[in-house]
């Protein structure tokens, strides 16, 4: 293995400046659950090595609150106060949101997505930045931050900027992320009252494996836990990206939830992906499973069981 | 590459030590080559077998993914470090040893710290729980039902009950070696020889969602 410099500097502005001066042979590491594998195997050989693990406070999940009229859940433990957003901190370890009862309250899909990726001693080493950045089309924690309209916050050389999430992802392992810059966080709006959201990881085997793909949903339903106020349906691994379903949600928008309104929205999802043959899965098996998966993902939210319980 | 090395300093099993390390040595290599400590075992290298899973501040890394020069100030935990100064066996290396759950002994290790996590933060799991909490721990051996008995009766013992009661086996020294991470292959035995030995595939096959 060819040597190369490890540098571990405690301040983001740090971070930044340390991989401007070096350039594109520098590579940024949060967790290095995948680039310690590239790195070993020789498939990337980076001249310099920027960790990301001695800047305090890039690992924090930190809720926001709602200032919310009645009607609402109360948090879990009985905390009167209700979920708002949520920002985590791009160096956060999956299992970390994965043993959030608060993540797991509020934001299901979430806490799913990345309960769901590799094994326990992965999940506690490999942070949701890192899975990201690394843009990979099976991105479970991505796929499942699609549902949630997530904004990453960027620091520069040039300052800091946000970009929506779903307009990082270029490619496969490819993104908007400019030379020297780090992802500082993600911050997930808000979603409003009355939300749900299910993430199912669709696997050979239940545990430490890569999806064949996966969908993502998440309902906000109107006062009237009737009508759907904003529809989401994430993919991994149904395009070159995770991607959302857009003409799909935007048929549930503004509509009653219905069985045959997901159904049929499913289909346009299906019909919409851009899904591919791999090894891991065909492309009409992965086009077949969407149709399958999107309306078992919203019965899985427990939306429909909301509405009922109104009708 | 000559002049990169680096002096790290680091607790393992509560001892201050030292290591000079590259800057592409991974903590497995560290522990191993660096302080002498070599109970844990390299598989796959990749992070998918988990024998190289020790605790670091607490919670299971897969070792051989885990930067060396990350280790700095940090506490690590390896399979040394269960039993008591004394030689006495921590309750997951006694269970493991009465139910069987050492085979050739080489995932022994990476199994008993990622159980020793589990039970550090969960002293009560579910069956359900164990199998996630060891989905990333391959058992080439695929003696998983042991493995899944051996946490359920350490947690039991732990928590004040009956103690388990084991079901020893002609195999107690060798298993014992690969239980406190002996040589791997002085853990080799014919002697286990117990029913519930179906191959199970992968343990992540059984773990249900």
């Amino acid at each position: 293995m060819a040597g190369f410099e490890y540098v571990r500097p405690t301040t983001l502005e740090g971070a930044v400046a340390e991989l401007t001066a070096r350039g594109d042979g520098a590579l940024a590491v949060a967790g290095a659950t995948d680039l310690w594998v590239n790195i070993r195997s020789g498939k990337v050989k980076p001249e310099a090595v920027v960790s990301l693990r001695g800047i305090a406070g890039l690992d924090a999940l930190t809720p926001e609150f709602a200032d919310r009229a009645g009607g609402a859940a109360a948090g879990p433990g009985g905390d009167a106060r209700v979920s708002g957003g949520l920002t985590i901190g791009a160096m956060t370890p999956h299992g970390k949101v994965e043993d959030s009862l608060w993540v797991a309250a509020h934001f299901p899909a979430l806490q799913q997505g990345c309960a769901g990726l590799g094994s326990r001693q992965v999940r506690n080493v490999g942070t949701v930045g890192g899975n990201i950045c690394n843009a990979a089309p099976c991105a479970d924690s991505a796929t499942a931050l699609m549902l949630f309209d997530a904004t990453l916050v960027i620091q520069g050389p040039a300052g800091r900027r946000e970009l929506p999430l779903g307009e990082f992802f270029v490619g496969p392992g490819m993104t908007r992320l400019l030379s020297g810059e780090v992802l500082k966080e993600i911050r997930v709006p808000d979603p409003g009252a009355h939300t749900f959201s299910r993430y199912i990881k669709h696997t050979r085997r239940r545990g430490v494996e890569l999806a064949m793909m996966s969908v993502g949903v998440r309902v906000t339903l109107e006062d009237d836990l009737t009508t759907v106020k904003t529809a989401r349906i994430s993919l991994g691994v149904c395009a070159p990206t995770p991607t959302c379903a857009v003409r799909a949600q935007d048929m549930l928008a503004g509509k009653p939830l219905t069985r045959a309104a997901v159904e049929a929205a499913a289909l346009v999802a299906a019909d919409d992906s851009k899904v591919r043959d791999s090894w891991r899965g065909k492309a009409w098996y992965r086009r077949e499973m969407i149709r399958v998966l999107v309306p078992r993902a919203v019965e899985q939210s427990g939306a429909y069981a909301a509405t009922e319980r109104v009708a | 590459m000559a002049g990169m090395e680096k002096n790290i300093h680091f607790i393992v099993n509560g001892d201050p030590v030292s290591a000079l390390v590259a800057p592409d040595w991974t903590l497995l290599r560290a522990l191993r080559d660096g302080v002498g400590l070599t109970g844990t075992k390299e598989g796959c290298g990749a992070g998918e077998c988990g024998a190289c899973t020790v605790l670091v501040d607490g919670t299971a890394v897969n070792s051989c993914l885990f930067p060396a020069l990350e280790a700095e100030g940090r506490s690590i935990t390896t399979v040394e470090g269960l039993a008591q100064p004394d030689g006495s066996l921590h309750p997951l290396q006694r269970s493991f040893i009465d139910y069987g759950a050492v085979q050739c002994g080489f995932c022994t290790p990476g199994m008993l710290m990622s159980s020793k996590a589990l039970l550090d933060q969960n002293p009560d799991p579910t069956e359900h729980q164990i199998k996630v909490a060891l989905a990333g721990n391959l058992c080439r051996c695929t003696g998983y039902t042991q493995i899944v008995e051996a946490v359920q009766a350490a947690a039991a013992e732990m928590n004040g009950g009956a103690a388990a009661a084991g079901n020893g086996t002609g195999a107690a020294t060798s298993a014992a070696s690969a239980a406190t991470g002996g040589t791997a292959h002085a853990g080799v035995t014919g002697g286990v020889d117990q029913p519930g030995h179906a191959a199970h595939g992968s343990p992540s096959a059984e773990v249900s969602a």
